[in-house]
């Protein structure tokens, strides 16, 4: 497999990763509405939403942050 | 780049079982697919005849894919989050443990979360959730946190591989695509480090609270309700402390068998499973302390239908489970562990598979007395499970042991490049950290 193939894959994969927390997000915000529709235990609900949400959002912003920077790094020392 | 992998490397003995693999290890994946595949089609009979396959029976709805749901979700504790907790603890000796654990827990978490969705007669009306899903719900809870703690257990076990997955890609080792694709590039320059260190402090603080909301989640399955044995304030420090306990137990079990396997007795010491096994001694101390302090508190109440299945376990039919159950947390690991001479690799072995199967049994009293002892007025009810539960429990067992199987054939099981650090850097990290909390010494005078 070609080194342009693997970086496209790569590329793809980041993409996957918040194609995925993305998702899980719209679906948290999803029950949210329902649960506020409902009067379904809207406070409850918000409450734990929100740390979900957030944490999803952590790991793919981390997992981003790790592969450009290891990318980065890997120019960076090419260049010096 | 030049072939690297006829050159010899200093921690050859890790690189082993992935470069050149053991005569028998399709012969044990064959193996475990053919009991995954028999597993799959029990399953299928399940979803064409519904759940009248199973021992499941009114009042009795639940049974051993919720015991083994907590059971599997409880043996994934051993990985992340003990990993976690060695590492920001800066405990030296973690260093060849680590990703044994962490593995674990990946593996386990995916089987465990599986589990809810066996227990479904009708598996696609999981769909429901995700569209008129209530937050209301603990069972909406469960999914969510163990999601969240699959991804970040996901990716904390990937972040700390990527050096090794770039080792295995310089040796040239095949497939060469997939540790190209994986190691990003990797060339251990300084800010890659940087960059590692980071994300795995910041993986590291995130994950341990996800890791205690997974069991205390868990816990509230069952505590939210308010039938008879299960609505209980310590359910969820409760089962945290059990999930530990099990962890614990399965990752020495894993430890000592890939010791002997891949012949690693120059990095699992004994010194490594003497800690974790006094870990394991205080986890069984505790463990007894929190089930004490559940029934004592049951018992002083005497409430009616509290004490029915208080006594069911007790001295009713569950009793010799019970007390196995005792046995097997409590007496013989105390027994083996508190003594220096039977606190040996066999001792541990052995310390440590009462523990898994006593944590098993600790399951089967949690969920299936309380159930059989409802508060209406049902006579008591009875749960034997029949062959569909055992296979899927002996298929998700089997998905276990493949899927370690699977990961130690294409990554090493002990991080290379921690090691390679430990070796150049502990010995100065450690004398500095000592020197740092170490009074000073300075000479003063009798007078002073």
């Amino acid at each position: 497999m070609s080194k342009k193939t693997i970086e496209g894959l790569q590329i793809v994969s980041i993409s996957l990763i918040w194609v995925l927390f993305t998702g899980i997000a719209i679906w948290v915000f999803n029950l949210i509405k329902v649960s506020l529709e409902l009067h379904d235990a809207p406070d409850a609900s918000v409450a734990i939403s929100i740390v979900a949400i957030l944490i999803f959002l952590v790991l793919a912003s981390v997992l981003t942050y790790v592969f450009i920077g290891l990318r980065k790094g890997r120019n960076e020392d090419k260049e010096t | 780049m030049d072939d690297l992998s006829a050159r010899p490397h200093p921690d050859a003995p890790l690189l082993r079982p992935i470069e050149r693999p053991a005569r028998n290890f399709y012969l044990i994946v064959g193996i475990l697919l053919a009991i995954i595949l028999y597993t799959g089609f029990v399953y299928l009979r399940q979803i064409l005849f519904g759940l009248g396959v199973t021992g499941m029976a009114q009042p009795v709805t639940w049974g051993f894919y919720i015991i083994n749901f907590v059971f599997f979700i409880g043996i994934s504790h051993a990985g992340t989050l003990i990993s976690a907790i060695l590492r920001l603890s800066k405990a030296e000796w973690r260093r060849p443990i680590t990703r044994m654990a962490e593995v674990i827990t990946a593996i386990v978490l995916a089987i465990g979360g599986l589990h809810p969705i066996i227990d479904l007669g009708r598996p696609d009306r999981m769909s429901h959730l995700f569209f008129n899903g209530r937050l209301q719900s603990p069972l909406l809870w469960d999914i969510t946190s163990i999601t969240a703690y699959f991804t970040a257990s996901t990716v904390y076990l990937y972040i700390p591989l990527i050096p090794d997955i770039a080792i295995l890609r310089d040796r040239g080792v095949k497939p060469r695509w997939l540790y190209e694709f994986l190691s990003w590039g990797w060339q251990g320059t300084e800010r890659q480090h940087k960059v590692l260190d980071r994300a795995m402090n910041i993986l590291m603080v995130i994950v341990i609270p996800i890791a205690i909301s997974v069991h205390t989640i868990i816990s509230y399955i069952f505590a939210m309700t308010v039938q008879p044995g299960w609505h209980s304030t310590i359910f969820g420090p409760y089962f945290v402390v059990g999930a530990i306990f099990s962890g614990i137990a399965a990752i020495l079990v894993l430890m000592i068998v890939f010791r002997k396997i891949f012949r690693l007795e120059g990095y699992l010491k004994h010194v490594h499973f003497n800690y974790l096994s006094i870990l394991l001694l205080i986890m069984s101390l505790l463990w007894f302390y929190f089930t004490f302090s559940e029934y004592l508190t049951g018992y002083y109440g005497h409430e009616p239908n509290e004490m029915r299945v208080f006594w069911y376990k007790f001295t009713g039919d569950f009793a010799p489970y019970f007390w196995t159950m005792i046995f097997c947390n409590f007496f013989l690991p105390v027994l083996l562990l508190c003594n220096r001479k039977t606190r040996t690799i066999p001792g541990i072995l052995i310390a440590s598979i009462s523990v898994i199967i006593g944590m098993w049994l600790e399951r089967l009293i949690i969920v299936v007395p309380s159930l059989a002892n409802p508060r209406l007025p049902y006579p008591t009810g009875i749960y034997i499970p029949t062959h569909t539960e055992w296979m899927l429990f002996i298929g998700g067992i089997s998905v276990f042991v493949l899927g370690y199987m699977i990961f130690a054939r294409f990554f090493p099981v002990i991080s290379i490049w921690e090691i390679e650090e430990g070796r150049k850097e502990s010995a100065k990290i450690v004398t500095e950290r000592i020197s740092s909390y170490m009074p000073d010494i300075k000479p003063t005078s009798a007078g002073e």
